[in-house]
Order: C-alpha cells, then sequence, then structure tokens
C-alpha cells in the first residue's frame, strides 16, 4: 500500500456510509444498478435513481458499466439492485415485440438543458418511424444545431428507451449510433422502420 | 450526499468501491442477520471494507470475491459478537433466573419455558447460533452456510446439529 493511506482510509468511510445510508433508507441519494446479459442486442447496464432511468446502455460486461457509472458518478452510493424490475420487464415486452414504446420515468435532470431537449424531442419519435437530425434539431428549438443534435445524441445516457436510433441523415442513411451500427440497425428492424 | 468532491481517489479506494457497489446490499443483509443492529450493522461493513481494502492487493484475478468479503465480513461480525459475550451470558443467568422464578407446572411451555429457550439460544456458540439461523431461517443447504460462515459444509452440518440437539434437551428438560 503505497501513497496516501489516511486519504484512502477516509474515502473508504465515506464510500461505506452513503452506502449504508442509501441501503437502510435512512438518508442519502443512490444510483442503483442491474445487468440485462442476454438481450438481442448484447449486455445492456441499467442504472436509476429515485425520479428514473437515468442509465441504459451497451456495455461488455458488469465491471465495464461500473467503472462508466464511477467515473460519472463517483460522488454518490452506486448499489446493485434486484429491484429494477419495471425496466427490465419493459425491456423484455421490447425484445419481444410485445409493446415497442415506453412508459418509464426517465431522469435526464443532469444534462444541459440543449442536450435535454434534444432528446426530449426524440423520445417523442413514435416507434416505427424515423426523424432527421435536422428535425430534431428543429424541435429542440435550434433549426441550424443538426451537427450539435448528432453529438447530443451521441451522448444519449438512455438508449432504447430514449430512442435515438430513430434519427437518421437527411438522404436516409443510418448516420451514427453510440451502440454500433447494426444494433441501431436491428432495432430499426424490428421496429418495422426499415424494410428487411 | 451534499458534496460534490469525488470520493473515488485512489486506485485502492475505487476498487473498494466497485466491491461495495456489487456486494454491498447482501453483505449488509449478512452482518445485520448476525448483530441484529443498524448501528452496528454499518460499523461493521465499514470495518469490513477497511479490512478488505488492506487486504485487496492479494485478491487476484479469478479468486472470488464475493466469497472473500463474506469470509471478512462474517470474521468482523464474529469478532465483535465474542468481544459482547461476557454480557450475554449475563443476560442469559438473568433471563434463566427469571425462569426459575416462575412456575411452569401445567407442563406446556409457558413463557418462562420460551424465555429460558431464548437463553439457551443466546447461549449458544456464536457459529453454531450462526449456522441454525442461516438454515431454520432462511433454509440454506449447508454449502451456502460454510460459503458465509467459514468452514467445511460437514462443519456447518455438525454446527446445526449440535445447536438443535442442545435446544431439544432444553425443551425435555423444562
Amino acid at each position: 500500500m503505497s501513497g496516501s493511506t489516511l486519504e484512502e482510509h477516509r474515502a473508504v468511510e465515506r464510500i461505506v456510509r452513503g452506502a449504508f445510508g442509501a441501503l437502510t433508507g435512512r438518508r442519502g441519494e443512490a444510483l442503483w444498478y442491474a445487468m440485462m446479459d442476454d438481450t438481442p442486442v448484447g449486455v445492456l447496464g441499467l442504472a436509476a435513481g429515485v425520479r428514473g432511468l437515468r442509465h441504459l446502455s451497451f456495455v461488455r460486461g458488469e465491471d465495464d458499466f461500473l467503472e462508466r457509472l464511477l467515473a460519472e458518478h463517483g460522488n454518490v452510493a452506486i448499489l446493485k439492485s434486484a429491484e429494477l424490475d419495471e425496466v427490465r420487464r419493459a425491456l423484455d415486452r421490447y425484445f419481444a415485440g410485445k409493446r415497442l414504446d415506453f412508459d418509464l420515468a426517465v431522469d435526464l435532470g443532469d444534462l444541459a438543458p440543449f442536450h435535454r431537449r434534444v432528446l426530449d424531442a426524440t423520445a417523442k419519435v413514435p416507434a416505427g418511424r424515423v426523424a432527421t437530425y435536422t428535425q430534431i434539431a428543429s424541435r429542440a428549438g435550434s433549426p441550424k444545431a443538426s451537427r450539435a443534435a448528432g453529438n447530443a445524441l451521441h451522448n444519449n445516457p438512455v438508449a432504447i428507451v430514449v430512442p435515438c436510433h430513430r434519427v437518421l441523415r437527411t438522404d436516409g442513411s443510418l448516420g451514427g449510433y453510440g451502440g454500433g451500427l447494426p444494433i441501431k440497425e436491428w432495432l430499426l428492424r424490428h421496429e418495422g422502420a426499415l424494410l428487411s | 450526499m451534499s458534496t460534490s468532491e469525488p470520493l473515488i481517489s485512489a486506485p485502492a479506494a475505487h476498487r473498494i468501491a466497485l466491491l461495495l457497489a456489487k456486494h454491498g446490499e447482501e453483505l449488509a443483509r449478512h452482518i445485520r442477520r448476525i448483530v441484529r443492529d443498524d448501528d452496528t450493522a454499518q460499523d461493521l461493513l465499514q470495518e469490513t471494507m477497511l479490512r478488505a481494502w488492506k487486504a485487496v492487493d492479494r485478491l487476484t484475478e479469478g479468486s472470488n470475491e464475493r466469497a472473500w468479503l463474506y469470509r471478512i465480513a462474517t470474521n468482523a461480525s464474529l469478532n465483535h459478537q465474542r468481544s459482547r459475550s461476557r454480557e450475554r451470558a449475563a443476560l442469559a443467568r438473568h433471563a434463566a433466573e427469571l425462569a426459575a422464578a416462575r412456575d411452569s407446572a401445567d407442563g406446556r411451555l409457558g413463557d418462562a419455558d420460551r424465555v429460558e429457550l431464548w437463553a439457551e439460544v443466546a447461549r449458544l456458540p456464536e457459529r453454531q447460533r450462526l449456522a441454525l439461523s442461516l438454515r431454520m431461517a432462511d433454509e440454506l443447504d449447508y454449502e451456502e452456510i460454510a460459503a458465509r460462515i467459514g468452514g467445511t459444509a460437514a462443519a456447518a452440518r455438525a454446527n446445526v446439529y449440535q445447536a438443535t440437539r442442545r435446544l431439544k434437551a432444553k425443551v425435555r428438560e423444562v
């Protein structure tokens, strides 16, 4: 053990206090996470706070997802939960093709205002339909900011549920996707927005 | 938490945060089952994670980190309970005196006998009491009990057997 041992000692104490407060429901806010290992689009990491879903990410595995959560939310307790059932069930229904739209609380509270407006506009595109980056930029109040809208969509923390995969280039080509283009294409075909 | 200062300042604390994220909930439940008190459980979870942090370099890739943490948590909790055993023994004697002072002539398991039975549970060695609780309350199999309190499945079975035999003898006696 080298370096700032006392500092680390204090860090560990604070981590545990934060986690325990959240576990006993006595104080503090926590980010609860769960894994879905076996979906048609690979491994998904889910994370939610009290106000709703905050992350739905394509990840390599649990450690990969946790590293990302810790990097982004190092100051709140992060704990594995068996309680994200509602989200899992909604995703199961989605992948089974039984219900392609989501009625889940999503918390985008810590994003910049434009980023949020872009994702809010995207959330209104129904399954089976698509929109263009330009249309989304314009619905977010900045018609000329299609490139910025594209960046905002690329940094969508809640994939699938906020359907950034339904946003395409004006010429109809797929554009980009954080989870990789094959997944974007799979999702659009699954929703019937692309002809096989 | 009100501070925006990141908690994870250095690599070992980072690993502890990962371990706590993955196993914190069940470890807290496990510790609370042993000590049955939230404040004590928080202290012991903290002690568990501090011990883990000090030894985290020895946790090699591919080793069973969950079992490792359970062992640390069990040992920390049992040590804590042992340090309280004198106090508990005094309580048990007091309960037994109470029981003896009452009349149980009607032959049924009355309040006084129940008190005495609980006193006997309190007098059980820690590992026996814990094994019994995991077996009876949680209906775990002996492999799982062993994974949580350490030792082999056979030892866990022996602990449950000894505890049950002792309690049965007590019931016959009253």
